[in-house]
């Protein structure tokens, strides 16, 4: 008997000794200079073999891992090899969605070297469009990053159109694209309308639709100004006054007809500045 | 037929009395249950995961369950002499068999219906909607597992129980990678040296081919000339390793 509590109590020694070693090693911070956890990360091919035919399975592992081993602060280099990883889990499995969106989210983060963590995103981006065509969300999701987190207009005009043009999109994309290209390509009032105008057609919401006619409404009412105002400058160089209504200027012979906005209501004539303003506003209801 | 139902039911009670199904089955469902804390840890799309764990576990498990029963398969008939009761009786040996095979199978399919059905309500439960067509990804891994018990068939005539668990295992993950060998066709330089991988490719099987997961979870379309002929190449493969067995077995010596 005594022998039995003895070897118990070697055992629960030895057990012991394991579990303080253990958190003792727990504790020993260790250089990891070359990202020495991700430094042997398999080849796809590799993984794909090994996984039995459960390359999903295995993206889903690695993706997993990544997103702790990413989170974790103490780990000042944890961002080497990291469009590596990414890359690894969307070969793994080319549809993972989340994967691309949390990837690019990921190596957005350094504030480091910015221009080449940007063609990092940028690639893995054109590979989620290559694999997913169909997708327009990531094609959004790419767009916005690349307007908000790096300012490169080209680029974000670039995945929008994608996105705006693949069938099924929200029609919010081709509004968004509508309201870019506008300011980043200068695009005239008559190409804007002429946007606008086919925008509307494929509009399927009331909704839609009054946001476009009020883009529409916006254009025409800036580009009748612009006609406008000279004509009201020309009238006060020559009258020494501004007139109070379109129909002088109509009796005068300056204007074929009194002029009118998209909803056909009359432009006001405003006497401090002299110059035409839109009367009407578009309402959402 | 009467006899391979009768030695089939009788095989399939036998598999349900071994306690070893039932901790498969329970395995099984704390894996799945266990998807869902794999689900919390991810950002996004959580039912991805769980269709993922969920699908892999159901076809290890049932893999697990081929392997470690075919090395019981004929061995314990053997072992406690029932077997020369059986064929003393108005049996044929393939009879007795395809009985055995048809038990055992049986045995694995009903798990893959408990499973499968479980995996269907978890991702139900978790958010992941109705999805029926996991019962075609989880069809097929029963195809699959056809194959694969035919093999655990052949081979528990053809060795020792402990070989034919380690080589039904083998052809498992043969099975899996096989479509490398016809890659690997194409890049080797001999004419000799492809024709004899390529028949190596033929012979071993291409467990892929009953491989639909990604579909499945991805929600892509599955041509039907996919599925169909994905089941005449189980059917038949299947058919050609109980014949092979059958045969092995008609002239093996039970003392």
């Amino acid at each position: 008997m005594k022998r039995v509590w003895v070897t118990l109590l070697v055992v629960a020694l030895l057990l012991a000794g394991t579990v303080v070693a253990e958190r003792a090693l727990q504790r020993v911070e260790r250089p990891d200079p070359l990202g020495r956890k991700l430094l042997y990360l398999p080849s796809a091919d590799m993984l794909r073999l090994a996984s039995l035919g459960n390359a999903g399975l295995t993206a889903d592992i690695l993706y997993l891992w990544s997103i702790q081993y990413y989170a974790q602060y103490g780990l000042n280099d944890r961002f080497l090899y990291l469009e590596t990883v990414f890359d690894l889990i969307t070969d793994l499995d080319p549809l993972y969605h989340d994967a691309y969106r949390v990837g690019a989210l990921i190596i957005q983060l350094p504030n480091t070297d910015e221009e080449i963590h940007k063609k990092a995103v940028i690639r893995l981006f054109d590979k989620a469009l290559r694999n997913m065509p169909g997708n327009h969300e990531i094609a959004e999701a790419a767009a916005w990053d690349m307007y908000i987190r790096y300012r490169d207009m080209a680029n974000a005009l670039r995945y929008l159109k994608v996105a705006a043009e693949i069938p099924g999109s929200p029609h919010r994309l081709k509004r968004f694209l509508g309201a870019w290209s506008e300011d980043e390509e200068g695009w005239s009032f008559e190409n804007s309308i002429s946007y606008w105008v086919e925008v509307r057609e494929t509009a399927k919401t009331d909704y839609d639709r009054a946001v476009c006619e009020k883009q529409i409404y916006r254009l025409v009412a800036s580009r009748d100004e612009d006609l406008l105002n000279p004509v009201l400058e020309d009238w006060t160089a020559r009258y020494g006054r501004c007139p109070d209504r379109w129909e002088s200027l109509v009796e005068a012979g300056w204007l074929g007809a009194v002029p009118v906005d998209y909803f056909g209501q009359s432009y006001r004539i405003l006497p401090e500045s002299c110059s035409a303003m839109a009367t009407e506003s578009v309402r959402f209801d | 037929m009467t006899a391979i139902r009768i030695i089939a039911a009788n095989t399939f009670r036998e598999a349900l009395r071994d306690r070893i199904l039932y901790l498969f089955l329970g395995f099984s469902i704390v894996l799945l249950a266990s998807s869902k804390l794999f689900g919390i840890l991810t950002v996004g799309e959580q039912d991805k995961i769980i269709k993922d764990m969920g699908l892999a576990g159901i076809q290890f498990f049932l893999m697990l369950i081929a392997v470690m029963m075919s090395v019981l398969l004929i061995s314990r008939e053997i072992d406690s002499k029932t077997v020369y009761y059986i064929l003393a009786k108005p049996v044929r040996r393939w009879q007795f068999l395809l009985g055995k095979y048809v038990g055992l199978l049986a045995t694995v399919l009903v798990n893959l219906f408990l499973m499968s059905v479980m995996l269907v309500l978890f991702v139900w439960l978790y958010g992941g909607g109705f999805d029926p067509r996991l019962f075609l990804a989880t069809s097929m891994i029963g195809l699959e597992m056809a194959v694969l018990v035919a093999f655990a068939t052949l081979f528990s005539v053809l060795t020792k129980p402990i070989l034919g668990s380690v080589f039904t295992l083998a052809v498992f993950v043969v099975g899996h990678v096989s479509q490398d060998l016809w890659l690997l066709t194409r890049h080797l330089p001999g004419s000799v040296g492809r024709t004899l991988v390529s028949l190596l490719y033929y012979v071993v099987p291409n467990l892929e081919r009953f491989n639909f997961k990604t579909e499945v979870v991805h929600q892509l379309p599955i041509p039907a000339a996919a599925i169909g002929l994905s089941l005449v190449y189980g059917l038949v493969f299947t058919a050609l390793l109980l014949v092979l067995a059958c045969l092995k077995f008609e002239g093996k010596d039970l003392q």
